[in-house]
């Protein structure tokens, strides 16, 4: 089973994937309505708001929070 | 091949490590587990621990990685899909109940571990709250439980799990807290946010 390079979410079912492409290594949260894949900053952006809006955590915390999760992420690794 | 060989046997290692840490983190606590313990539990030489993890801290984050990943996991495969509410609260103590005494020390200790650790522990949570918030979703559309703000549905359900985990020699002494109450928690809960039918 694959995961979601910039979520790490497991994609079990065709519909997990962007667009319900298979072939993509990215899944439909960390899609743009056009199919291709958020930025970085778009992707820290909705896991920031996501905490937030989950967890309830500060502003600052949760922002610091996405960015750790990122960083152990295949696609954001390097930045 | 050779080479092949050589990672193929350090992977094996390392895991044997990850695997002896998580028991003996569970007994003697995550700040105070000594390297050398889990060294003698993995039968492997204090230096090996050294050469696949360079500090105790760097050992500590790999292992709530390794088990979060687990519990991440198991829990897409139980909660995952078009399940309800009730039946994502059962997933999660199910799951965490198999990891219960590792992560009694996580709940326990949380506010004492080194950044990493506890960013690791917070992403834990988060696909925890990614699973439920699917299902509160759906349930508050479907009608059957109350327009609560997300983050205090979430809050509410992991501040009793967690209180009960924290003092489970109260709750439970010889035995598992989350077999023991975790029903009457999920019954509970359920009562608080979902319509009297």
């Amino acid at each position: 089973m694959k995961k979601c390079i910039a979520c790490g979410m497991p994609m079990q079912e065709v519909s997990d994937y962007a667009s319900g492409d298979e072939s993509k290594d990215y899944c439909k949260f960390c899609a743009r309505p056009d199919g291709t894949m958020q930025s970085y900053e778009e992707k820290l952006d909705s896991l920031t708001n996501f905490i937030i809006k989950t967890q309830g955590l500060d502003k600052k915390a949760a922002g610091s929070a996405a960015e750790a999760m990122m960083k152990k992420l295949p696609a954001w690794k390097n930045m | 091949m050779k080479e092949n060989k050589r990672q193929l046997q350090k992977n094996t290692t390392r895991k044997k490590i990850i695997e002896s840490a998580v028991k003996q983190f569970a007994i003697n606590g995550l700040t105070t587990t000594r390297t050398s313990d889990v060294a003698g539990e993995a039968g492997v030489s204090h230096g090996t621990i050294f050469a696949h993890f360079h500090t105790q801290e760097e050992l500590l984050t790999a292992v709530i990685e390794d088990v979060g990943e687990r519990i991440n996991t198991r829990l897409h495969e139980v909660a995952g899909g078009q399940k309800g509410f009730n039946l994502a609260l059962k997933a999660h103590i199910e799951v965490l109940t198999e990891f219960e005494p590792f992560y009694t020390r996580l709940v326990i200790e949380n506010r004492l571990l080194p950044k990493e650790a506890r960013d690791t522990f917070l992403m834990l949570q988060s696909t925890v709250s990614f699973h439920l918030s699917q299902a509160i979703q759906k349930e508050v559309e479907a009608g059957s439980m109350k327009k609560l703000p997300e983050d205090m549905v979430f809050n509410g359900w992991i501040g009793l799990v967690h209180y009960y985990i924290a003092n489970s020699d109260l709750f439970a002494p010889e035995s598992s807290v989350l077999k023991t109450c975790g029903e009457k928690m999920i019954h509970f809960y359920l009562n608080m946010v979902n319509y009297n039918k």
